[in-house]
């Protein structure tokens, strides 16, 4: 056979489509970059069942593809989502919820009261506003296939906002089936009713998560507040790209790869100074707190006066600046629930008011009767904030008088060791540092380090009767006003037996890249409301 | 011949057997609970407890073991503790990156480092193998990240000719697959061209001085065929192995070139699972590793015989 021009040419363009074939059939089905909005999050979403989990990045994921059955509007108020009415019988103890029409899960059936039940009972097995209302629950019983009921064995007026809450675990709403597994085990199935369906197939584990616009979800028509309102969805598909180096991260967003980094590294702002398309925005006003722990079972914390002496060491401004540097981006707290919740306030905060104070700690310590031994302050080098912390905070603590141990690892061993209560020169420790979304320290039921209960509790550990008889008061509310007035009760005691102390709040900015509509608020990045260009 | 190779095949299973086991004890003796990092960090003791005994860690060290090395026994390599997805599966989906990378860079490599060693030992001593070996210096000096932030910044921000970031199966096309790739061959070939480069001049320059070579010379015999056909084949030992422990220390060595690129490959599931001790990725995957390890041992003593028919006996 001969090659002609017109074989090769014809032999030349074969070829061509064959090569090109791939990207063609993928250019078909993937949803134009006009219309996709890819977004660098905070972390890797290893697990996707938001129930056994408390895990912010599986949250996120949940809140695209589940629906709750209230949201939270800016002032934090429960708004009906999946509910369209409800009420409360006159006796306080029995609520009615009735959900709104053309509720569907992705696989196409429709939601129901027994989704709702389950997953709420599944919920509230794990989640500690959950856990106590459990306790108080008396039967779920189901009316119809769109209303059922909570009875409680007395009033608890906490139920819907335990219900609406955005902090995790939240009460995302999955299929009966799903939600009838154990609450210790990881659920097999991801099908919601919330206004994304997850692309599985598209998911490349610890780099890419994929999620589509659900052409079938019918939002409500009130305007997106926080998670409350209509959740309208203006692009076609969001996907979570798992950047872990930070430097990457903004390199791609000045080259226009990705729209968006929660958090970039505050260190490397500036390469984005002269970027026209770039913003920098605070999305959670709220921000994060620092969290000092101290373990309540060994000297020398064990002793109030030692607790008092660390109120009076850490200087957050310090702490604050090693991290974040720019002071717009900080602040200290002084309030046991975090600055800018509802339940902040001023009750007995002339520790704070003083500002840091070694002479005054280096007395308290010697009040105390400390004896000299090794004080063990865990140290995770690999995440900045708390490297930075530990080393200030331990200085401060050799200053006023304490023996320290610095151990250095990485923050999985750090929580591992956090849960042993032997004494710190058999394994144990004496204090570490985390931090908590703000939005979370403003509820003293829900967050489990409010907690003063003993060794039933958080790590720490911390006893005080009076404040747990103040956190059931705190429940018990019928409304805001006393509620705030229960939680200055319950400040104005804590800053005197000192459960734990804080280094710092701080707010990052996020950085978007020709985004708009992004809705600022805790605990999530809603992906509804927002567009693209 | 056959029995050379079933003797190297037994002493595969036996140290993949002896890394199985060493690292399952290294991993429970080592600080770290899965559990804890699972249940967030709000659980209780109590929930990270409940979760430990779902996932069977409070079981006896003995039983933990047998169970897994059972399981190894049959192929199973066992599930993901976090995403509840088969090691086996998360192995498949992060192989093709990385064997793509390797296999670029060691193209890369190979074809620049070759050329250069034999261009450097050919002329000696003269500016142009200063040159050469300078380069190699800078090369092999130069850490993988810096290299990889330098490129990035010239060739995907200023120039915007490639991509900053990520990876593009090859089923989605060549094109952008291999635009994807650049960047990351060139930050990790550079320090292999550096390495074949030095030992293929050092190789060379041995054979060069050899009688053969002298009499060739003096037969007139061209320069070009001189070097490829008599000395560079003569000189293939020593180049050959600096590859194939190039090539074993890139499958499990480009963890920092993929983390700079953001490439989905075998480095990073590792490091990702082992910062959330994901027991059963870490485990599986190091035994890949050692397997793979031992193979390409055995690969680079069983070319020797094809490139020097003396080692045969």
């Amino acid at each position: 056979m001969t090659t002609t021009r017109r074989r090769f040419v014809q032999g030349s363009l074969a070829t061509g489509a064959l090569v090109a074939a791939p990207a063609t059939i993928r250019a078909q089905t993937t949803p134009s970059v006009d219309r996709t909005i890819r977004a660098v999050l905070h972390g890797d979403l290893r697990v996707f069942d938001p129930i056994w989990t408390t895990a912010n990045m599986t949250s996120y994921h949940a809140g695209m593809v589940y629906d709750t059955l209230f949201g939270v509007n800016d002032k934090y108020e429960p708004q009906p989502q999946m509910v369209s009415k409800w009420n409360l019988s006159d006796d306080r103890k029995t609520y009615t919820f009735e959900l709104r029409d053309g509720l569907r899960f992705t696989d196409g059936t429709p939601v129901t009261a027994k989704d709702c039940v389950a997953s709420m009972r599944r919920w509230a097995a794990r989640d500690g506003g959950g856990q106590h209302m459990l306790a108080r629950l008396a039967d779920t019983p189901i009316k119809d296939d769109k209303t059922f009921q909570v009875v409680m064995k007395e009033s608890y007026p906490l139920l819907v906002e335990w219900l609406a809450k955005a902090a995790t675990n939240v009460c995302y709403i999955m299929r009966e089936k799903e939600a009838q597994t154990d609450p210790m085990q990881q659920i097999q199935t991801i099908i919601g009713s919330g206004p994304f369906v997850f692309n599985q197939d598209a998911v490349v584990q610890g780099q890419r998560y994929v999620y589509d616009r659900n052409a079938n979800y019918a939002p409500r028509s009130e305007p997106a507040v926080f998670t409350s309102g209509g959740k309208v969805v203006n692009v076609d598909r969001v996907v979570f790209e798992n950047i872990a180096d930070e430097a990457t991260a903004i390199a791609a967003i000045r080259a226009g790869e990705i729209d968006m980094i929660e958090y970039p590294n505050v260190d490397l702002l500036d390469s984005l100074a002269g970027e026209k398309d770039i913003k920098l925005e605070v999305l959670n006003k709220q921000g994060q707190l620092g969290w000092v722990r101290v373990n309540w079972l060994h000297p020398p914390f064990n002793n109030v006066k030692a607790r008092q002496a660390m109120l009076h060491l850490i200087h957050p401004t310090e702490v604050m600046k090693a991290t974040f540097g720019d002071e717009k981006y900080f602040r200290g707290c002084s309030s046991l629930f975090g600055m800018g919740t509802p339940m902040e306030n001023d009750a007995n905060i002339d520790w704070f008011k003083g500002g840091q104070n070694i002479e005054k700690a280096k007395q308290l310590v010697k009040e105390s009767g400390y004896d000299g031994r090794p004080v063990v302050v865990l140290q995770a080098t690999n995440i900045a904030y708390m490297n930075n912390a530990a080393n200030l905070i331990a200085q401060w603590m050799r200053q006023a008088g304490f023996n320290v141990s610095l151990q250095a690892s990485d923050w999985g061993a750090v929580i591992t060791r956090r849960a042993v209560k032997t004494p710190p020169d058999q394994g144990g420790w004496n204090v570490f540092f985390t931090s908590g979304s703000v939005n979370a320290f403003g509820n003293p039921v829900a967050l489990s380090g409010h907690a003063a209960n003993g060794e039933k509790g958080w790590f720490g550990w911390p006893t005080d009767e009076k404040h747990e008889a103040f956190r059931d008061k705190w429940a018990k509310a019928e409304n805001d006003a006393d509620r705030r007035q229960v939680a200055r009760d319950m400040q104005q005691n804590a800053w005197d037996f000192v459960p734990h102390m804080y280094f710092g709040q701080w707010f990052q900015p996020s950085a978007q890249r020709k985004l708009s509509g992004l809705i600022g608020m805790p605990e999530l990045i809603p992906f509804w409301n927002v567009k693209k260009g | 011949m056959l029995s050379y190779l079933a003797q190297r095949l037994a002493s595969t299973l036996l140290v993949m057997t002896l890394v199985g086991i060493f690292v399952f004890m290294l991993l429970h003796f080592s600080a770290g609970d899965p559990a804890a990092i699972i249940a967030g960090d709000y659980a209780t003791p109590q929930q990270i407890e409940a979760i430990r005994q779902r996932l069977g860690l409070d079981d006896p060290l003995l039983v933990q073991f047998s169970r897994w090395a059972w399981r190894v026994v049959q192929g199973d390599l066992g599930v993901s503790i976090f995403s509840n997805t088969p090691v086996s599966t998360l192995v498949l989906q992060r192989l093709e990156p990385t064997l793509s990378l390797a296999v670029l860079t060691m193209v890369f490599a190979v074809s620049i480092a070759v050329t250069f060693g034999v261009l450097a030992a050919w002329k000696a001593g003269r500016p142009v193998d200063r040159l050469l070996m300078g380069f190699s210096v800078l090369g092999f000096s130069m850490p993988a990240f810096v290299v990889g932030y330098g490129l990035i910044y010239i060739f995907a921000i200023e120039l915007r000719w490639l991509p900053v970031q990520g990876y593009r199966p090859i089923m989605e096309g060549i094109g952008p697959w291999f635009q994807h790739l650049v960047l990351p061959t060139l930050t990790l070939g550079l320090a292999y061209v550096a390495l074949i480069a030095r030992m293929t001049r050092a190789s060379m320059q041995e054979v060069l001085e050899e009688d053969y070579i002298r009499t060739a010379n003096a037969k007139g015999v061209p320069a070009r065929a001189m070097l490829m056909t008599h000395a560079l084949k003569n000189a293939g030992v020593p180049i050959i192995t600096v590859i194939g422990i190039g090539v074993a220390l890139l499958i499990g060595g480009v963890v920092i070139t993929e983390t700079v690129f953001n490439i989905p490959g075998i480095g990073r599931l590792v490091v990702d699972a082992i910062s959330k001790r994901d027991y059963p990725i870490i485990q599986g995957v190091i035994l890949l590793f050692s397997g793979v390890y031992v193979l390409i041992n055995l690969a680079v003593d069983l070319s020797y015989s094809l490139i020097d028919p003396r080692i045969r006996h």
